[in-house]
């Protein structure tokens, strides 16, 4: 039986690195290629020596797809196609493309920061990286060969955060990133895949905690502004940063707040500009806004300034006293200060043996733009696959949505190096000759209904690609072939006393009397014949009593010829004349 | 090991041992045992300096209630702990070790289920096993079983950690067999070093009996290979799979007489493997033909297997004889699209690698490789005129290979790498004109168009005889380098662009004279062609082709730069043209790429020996002087890092020669290193100095580095740091001694320069002002300090918010502590955070924050 598997080699149960490998019809494809950003070495990057050991990547897979531009799901790619060796095609969407090498250079850059680092990519890397990736529009069908197709569908989260219908033959895949507040919007044929890979970094939170968090996220900065205080929030996730800066923005509009707010990296400002550039892959509500003004060009956010810090008076970032606060919009690896403070450490070690207390109010949002329980059941409702399979969720968490989804469909959650193998049934479509259906028809059967499959007979040619069933005849006319004749014989030794042609004769109305119904002739060469039965007879040299029949049939006949054989080892009956 | 982290690990073993769930932070274990991992590199016995581990090792064994992945984590750590043998013996002795690596134990408390506890199995033993009472102990415990049965393990990760760990136990029990059985050191020591990590070890007291066993090992690990290497039935596939992956990492690891019997035992196999054409093992089964052909034999062979494919589809002889039944069955598997793309491209991933081998196993002379080759890029293209296979089922295999851009670029890919092979210089017309072609063609991909013009370079450069070149071909590839610089992808423009540089950076002979130019002017007719070209790629939208446009100017205008040619109008607007780039870009790409195009001009012109036009000069100087406060000013990290390059060359340029100036990094020379006398030639002339202090002065030099000295971006400081300091050594060395300094450079001691009132200058008054204070300090508790100047230029420079003031070069170079700073700056941004004692900080604080949930809020791991 055909078979997909799939083998996540980061993502299986955590949320480290997304990099997951599909083997569906012979085609092997990678969804993502992420970087792990707790390591600072080659353990960030996926194995790939899992997959080849010579380095040739390119031998073994067809494809790579990258749904977004986050580095957990795009960091290794240079890695990969430049320092690993792979030269095959990469896909992800304009956005995607646009974005990607800003956050990989930025990342480089962090990089050369520690020291130590080494087999690490360069810029002209990331370039030729980025130089090798076919760009994907949304809802268009790609032609990766002959038989692998991929089509891209919108999926939240962020900009240019694609769903990827991967397809070779009737067997198929879906593969979305978790969405986040505005993929109501989006949307997903009913393709019913056979396997749809989904996200489940919140597999167990609901919806509208979100909206309770926004909430209490614009409490919290307005109680320390209303307090003379400053606000700092590191957003280190591209996307995430733009979701806060719509929310701030929206609400000093609303509130009618003058304190500054000021955004701090030239990266961001660069992310603005695509996010701008790129408004129509932003959902509706967005697209909707931008007919009075373009969401993204904000009028209470304005660059910063290291001088800024020490101006006095309340505003979001700056020099911190106790009533300032510090909120962490997601989550900070091991080995950072980021880290240290979202674990409540009070006293920081800083460079030289200074420590540094930690005097303002640490609070801990997690506002990753990932999708919920009932997204992904949405989700599910909507393309209808035939199993699921989670990644990148925690496994605890993972196993609850999995008890939830079970209730209808197998979902699998594979371990990182773990396959899960899913059997498929492919359905093959044929073309039926007219002549062939109306001899059905004729023979009584009923006119074709795809709802009653029932068996048909015929000749199945592969031609071009296509596959038909026609009847044998007409197969016969169209490969320009003979029809062969296939005949068995056998000899039956008889002892009868007679002449050759009596013998003949006594045979003759021996079968008349038994086999009432069929044509027997006795012809004038010698021969007696039952249907396509020949019968002969012939005496052996040495003992003229000793006979021996020929029996020769077409393999038509197969059933009555042994019948007659069997029938006339048993000799004459001595009564016949 | 640090004592500050040996006081903290008891409690952090304590945590560990006693946390019934994983740690929020999943790196935090990983990176716990790479330290362990350093600390036993260093040579340090973890059992003498943390005696502790010991005792968690045996607690956490017994409770096979924690979370698996502490378990796992401690199945490793006790292999590390027992990698020497008298720790070994440690553990073995307190019955930790039996239990530790006792399947049984795991499989009972079921926890063999979980991947992690397996692969912290193996990766426990493959760590521990470094001496041969290690050896013993796996012997006599007969874990060779339960590996051989790991290695097809349904999590990949394990199976691969199983097929390493066999490799590692095989060549371990080869090595002690080799000793034993030819008692040579030689032979051991030999065989030792190539399986690298049991390298330095030395084997004592093997008992014949030991060896015995060792031999048992070998013969059942090869018993196995052979065995198991067919299916028998498809499900056994994954078996032969993971198979042929240790059988190539053996043969790529062993040496005889083991390599030999290795593959005695297993040819039949891998023979009935091939024939059996299972399609899903063609490309391990590949690698283990590769590995495998490291002798004469084989390399034949494996030419012949290699080339079949090639020979097939393009229906040139290179195989004299073939067999008919070898080439029936890969006409067959040919047919199929998909197997026939991945078959012939590796065949062509290896093709050059063949050529590589003597002449005499080659089936055919490299020359004609590259005919099948170009051949085979004809077919893809469609173009079945030249193919010279008359058979209709070899016209159906060359049919699957048309627009495969995949078997395009491994075929150009070959091409170059074939560009060296001996005899194929005659194929350079024939390599030009399918190239262009290629180039020409609009169904091309924008890979397969690099590609393209990568080969082309290769072989301008390979074959520096071009007179094979026609008009014809230059014309050609003018309209279609025109064509491509306009196209509508980025990609494609970049290609372009960067090889209109690169190939003006290739030199050839010309026939007319043996005239020596480069590529670029023979080919395209140099300057007068790609310069407006590239001046137009100047305004391309897209950033990177804007750098790559700028460095491909720089190599194109790099032969006039270094002959000292005359500057044209065209030069002085390029230059104008750039200088807006830096000021003006959005991008930190294209601004890079400025401050290189004036890196190397600047270089090329100390590099000719005539002195410069003084045209040249007096556009190159202003220009520096204007791209150094750019550069320094400049937002991106990797512009001003550039920039402070070509400080570096105008200190150069400069001092080379001045006593006290260093090259490169002042403190990686050795205080007792002899200095070559070259640096000494000039002679020490304190006006000389002075002069040449003032122009650096004056073109900015020294504010670049002292603006770098105090930027955010770590290699910006560091480099500043650095070049300062060599400054420094050449202007006011410190070994002089205040005094002795003030006195024999009174002159250079005058040399001052700005610090306006603003950003980093502001920093640096700073930092002179609280020197200044600390020197003050000094004086009163009657400290014999005479620094009276630097006091009043430190203040005066402090206070001076107004106008700008001026201080002395050499007194902010002192004061500055360069050294100290230099200290912070070469250790990583994270070294603080990402050590090891904070690692234990960390885990005690969350196991903390985990024991008293109520008052901590949840710190849910979103992603990282």
């Amino acid at each position: 039986m055909p078979e997909i598997n799939v083998t996540p080699l980061g993502a299986g149960q955590d949320v480290g690195r997304s990099c997951i490998l599909v083997s569906i019809g012979g085609k092997n494809i990678m969804l993502d290629c992420g970087m792990h950003m707790g390591y600072n070495d080659d353990r960030r990057f996926p194995d790939f020596s899992y997959i080849t050991q010579n380095g040739r990547l390119t031998d073994f897979l067809d494809c790579v797809i990258i749904s977004h531009f986050h580095l957990d799901h795009c960091g290794a790619l240079p890695y990969m196609s430049e320092m690993v060796g792979y030269d095959g095609p990469i896909y992800m969407t304009h956005p995607t493309k646009a974005i990607c090498p800003i956050l990989l250079e930025d990342f480089r850059k962090i990089t050369v920061d520690k020291k130590g680092e080494t087999n690490f990519f360069t810029s002209q890397m990331i370039k030729d990286c980025m130089k090798k990736v076919v760009p994907l529009n949304l809802h268009q069908t790609v032609q990766v060969d002959d038989e692998l197709e991929i089509k891209a569908y919108y999926a939240g989260h962020v900009l240019g955060a694609a769903m990827v219908h991967i397809k070779v033959g009737s067997e198929s895949v879906v593969y979305t990133v978790s969405r986040n507040k505005h993929a109501a919007t989006a949307w997903i044929d009913k393709c019913r895949p056979d396997i749809l890979i989904s996200e489940s970094t919140y597999a167990t939170t609901i919806r509208d905690s979100k909206r309770c968090r926004e909430r209490d996220f614009l409490k919290k900065v307005h109680e320390s502004i209303e307090r003379g205080g400053k606000v700092l929030i590191p957003v280190f996730a591209l996307g995430r940063a733009q979701e806060l800066c719509i929310l701030l923005e929206t609400f000093w509009e609303r509130m009618n707040l003058k304190a500054p707010i000021y955004f701090s990296t030239g990266l961001t400002e660069k992310a603005n500009h695509y996010y701008k550039l790129f408004i129509t892959w932003t959902n509706q509500k967005i697209r909707k806004t931008f007919v009075q003004r373009n969401m993204f060009e904000f009028k209470h956010i304005k660059a910063f300034d290291r001088s800024y810090a020490d101006n006095p008076g309340p505003m979001l970032i700056g020099k911190f006293k106790r009533q300032c606060s510090v909120i962490m919009p997601g989550y900070c690896v091991q080995g950072t200060i980021g880290h240290k403070i979202l674990n409540g450490q009070r006293k920081l070690e800083m460079e030289g043996r200074a420590t540094l207390d930690v005097k303002l109010q640490v609070e801990y949002m997690s506002f990753s733009a990932h999708a919920d329980a009932k997204g992904i059941m949405q989700l599910i409702r909507m393309a209808e696959p035939r199993n699921m399979l989670l990644v990148h969720g925690e496994a605890v968490k993972m196993e609850f949505l999995k008890g939830k989804i079970e209730q209808e469909f197998n979902c699998y959650m594979p371990a990182n190096g773990e396959t899960a193998t899913i059997t498929t049934n492919p359905s093959v479509p044929v073309d039926i000759s007219l002549s062939l259906l109306k001899r059905e028809m004729a023979l009584g059967g009923s006119l074709p209904d795809p709802k009653k499959p029932r068996t048909m007979h015929g000749t199945l040619i592969m031609k071009e690609n296509s596959l038909k069933l026609v009847s044998s005849e007409q197969a016969l006319k169209e490969l320009g072939l003979n029809e062969h004749q296939l005949r068995f014989t056998c000899r039956v030794q008889l002892q009868d006393p007679h002449s050759d042609p009596d013998t003949l004769h006594r045979i003759y109305t021996h079968l008349k009397s038994v086999l009432k119904g069929y044509t027997i002739q006795h012809l004038p060469d010698g021969t007696v014949m039952v249907e396509s039965i020949v019968i002969k007879v012939s005496s052996s040299a040495e003992d003229s009593n000793a006979k021996v029949l020929l029996l020769s049939w077409s393999y038509q006949d197969e059933d009555l010829g042994s019948f007659l054989s069997t029938l006339l080892k048993k000799g004459l009956p001595s009564g016949l004349c | 090991m640090d004592r500050e982290c040996v006081s903290l690990l008891p409690r952090v073993c304590e945590v560990l041992a006693a946390s019934g769930s994983s740690l929020p932070d999943d790196t935090s274990l990983e990176k716990l045992l790479d330290w362990f991992t350093e600390v036993t590199k260093a040579g340090t016995s973890l059992l003498e300096s943390c005696p502790c581990l010991l005792e968690f090792i045996s607690s956490v064994v017994h409770n096979t209630t924690l979370d698996p992945s502490i378990l796992s984590f401690t199945l490793r750590l006790s292999g590390l702990v027992a990698v020497t043998e008298d720790a070994f013996t440690v553990l073995q002795q307190s019955s930790v070790l039996d239990l530790v690596f006792n399947l049984q134990h795991w499989q009972e408390a079921g926890l063999w289920e979980d991947p992690c506890i397996r692969i912290g199995w193996i990766q426990g033993l493959r760590t521990m096993m470094q001496h041969p009472k290690a050896l013993g102990f796996f012997v006599q415990a007969d874990f060779l079983k339960p590996l051989l049965q790991l290695q097809t393990d349904k999590s990949l990760f394990v199976a691969s950690a199983a097929n390493q760990m066999l490799a590692h136990v095989l060549l371990s029990c080869q090595s002690v067999s080799s000793v034993e059985s030819n008692g040579v050191d030689e032979e051991g020591e030999d065989v030792g070093r190539s399986s690298g990590s049991i390298a330095d070890l030395e084997y004592p007291a093997i008992t014949v009996e030991t060896n015995q066993d060792y031999a048992a090992v070998v013969t059942a690990i090869s018993e196995c290979l052979k065995k198991s290497l067919v299916p028998r039935k498809n499900s056994q596939l994954h078996q032969s799979l993971q198979i042929l992956k240790l059988l190539a990492l053996l043969l790529a690891q062993t040496r005889a007489p083991l390599w030999e019997k290795l593959l005695q035992m297993v040819a039949d196999s891998v023979y009935e493997l091939l024939a059996a054409g299972y399609s899903q093992l063609v490309l391990p089964l590949m690698d283990v033909i590769l590995a495998a052909h490291s002798d004469l034999v084989h390399t034949a062979q494996s030419a012949r297997v290699l080339l079949l494919p090639l020979d097939i589809i393009t229906g040139l002889n290179l195989l004299t004889t073939t067999a008919d039944e070898q080439q029936f069955s890969m006409v067959e598997q040919l047919k199929n699209k998909t197997s026939c793309i991945s078959m012939i491209c590796v065949c062509l991933t290896n093709t050059p690698q063949i050529t590589l081998t003597a002449a005499d196993c080659l089936p055919c002379p490299p020359v004609l490789i590259v005919t099948a080759v170009l051949s085979l890029l004809r077919l893809c293209s469609g173009d079945f005129s030249s193919s010279s296979s008359s058979s209709s089922s070899c016209r159906d295999v060359s049919r699957n290979i048309i627009g495969s851009s995949k078997v395009q670029k491994c075929a150009l890919e070959a091409l170059i790498a074939l560009s060296g092979s001996p005899g194929v210089e005659v194929k350079l017309p024939e390599v030009v004109t399918l190239l262009v072609q290629y180039l020409d063609n609009p169904h091309s991909d924008p890979t397969v168009l690099h590609k393209s013009y990568q080969a082309l370079v290769r072989w301008m450069s390979v074959c520096s005889d071009l007179s094979s070149i026609t008009d014809q071909h230059r014309q050609d590839l003018l309209q279609v380098a025109t064509k491509r610089s306009c196209d509508i992808r980025w990609e494609v423009r970049d290609s372009t662009v960067e090889f209109l540089g690169r190939l003006a950076g290739v030199s050839v002979v010309q026939t007319t004279a043996e005239e020596v130019s480069d590529a670029s002017v023979a080919l395209l007719g140099g300057c007068c062609f790609t310069t407006p070209l590239l001046r137009a790629a100047l305004q391309d939208p897209e950033s990177y082709v804007r750098a790559s446009a700028i460095s491909a100017l720089a190599q194109t205008l790099a032969a006039s730069w270094q002959q000292g040619a005359a500057l044209t109008q065209e030069h002085t607007e390029i230059v104008n043209q750039l200088l807006e780039v830096l000021s003006r870009d959005t991008e930190g790409f294209a601004r890079r790429a400025v401050v290189r195009y004036f890196i190397a001009w600047l270089s090329s012109r100390s590099s000719h020996s005539s002195p410069p036009p003084l045209a040249s000069s007096s556009l190159l100087m202003p220009s520096v002087r204007s791209v150094l406060s750019r550069g320094s000013a400049d937002l991106d990290w990797e512009v001003k890092v550039h920039t402070l390059e070509l400080a570096e060359l105008l200190l150069h340029e400069a001092f080379s020669g001045q006593r006290g100036y260093m090259k490169g990094n002042p403190t990686q020379t050795h205080p007792y290193a002899v200095i070559p006398d070259t640096l000494h030639t000039r002679t020490h002339n304190e006006e000389d100095v002075v002069g040449e202090l003032n122009s650096l002065v004056q073109w900015g030099v020294v504010s670049a580095l002292l603006s770098g000295l105090v930027d955010c971006d770590r290699p910006v400081a560091l480099r500043a740091c650095r070049l300062l300091m060599t400054l420094r050594e050449v202007v006011c060395p410190l070994s002089l001694g205040a005094l002795d300094a003030t006195a024999a450079m009174a002159m250079v001691a005058k040399v001052t320069c700005e610090l306006p009132g603003c950003g980093w200058a502001r920093e640096i008054r700073k930092m002179l002002a609280t020197k200044a204070k600390d020197a003050e300090r000094g004086c009163s508790v009657g400290e014999v300090v005479d620094c009276d100047d630097c006091g009043e230029a430190g203040q005066e420079a402090a206070s001076g918010g107004g106008q700008t003031p001026c201080v002395s070069v050499c007194e902010v170079l002192r004061s500055l502590d360069l050294d100290e700073r230099l200290d912070v700056l070469t250790r990583s941004s994270d070294h603080v955070h990402n050590s090891p004692f904070s690692l234990l900080q960390d885990i005690l604080t969350a196991s903390s924050a985990h024991s008293q949930p109520d008052t901590q809020q949840e710190v849910i791991v979103d992603c990282y």
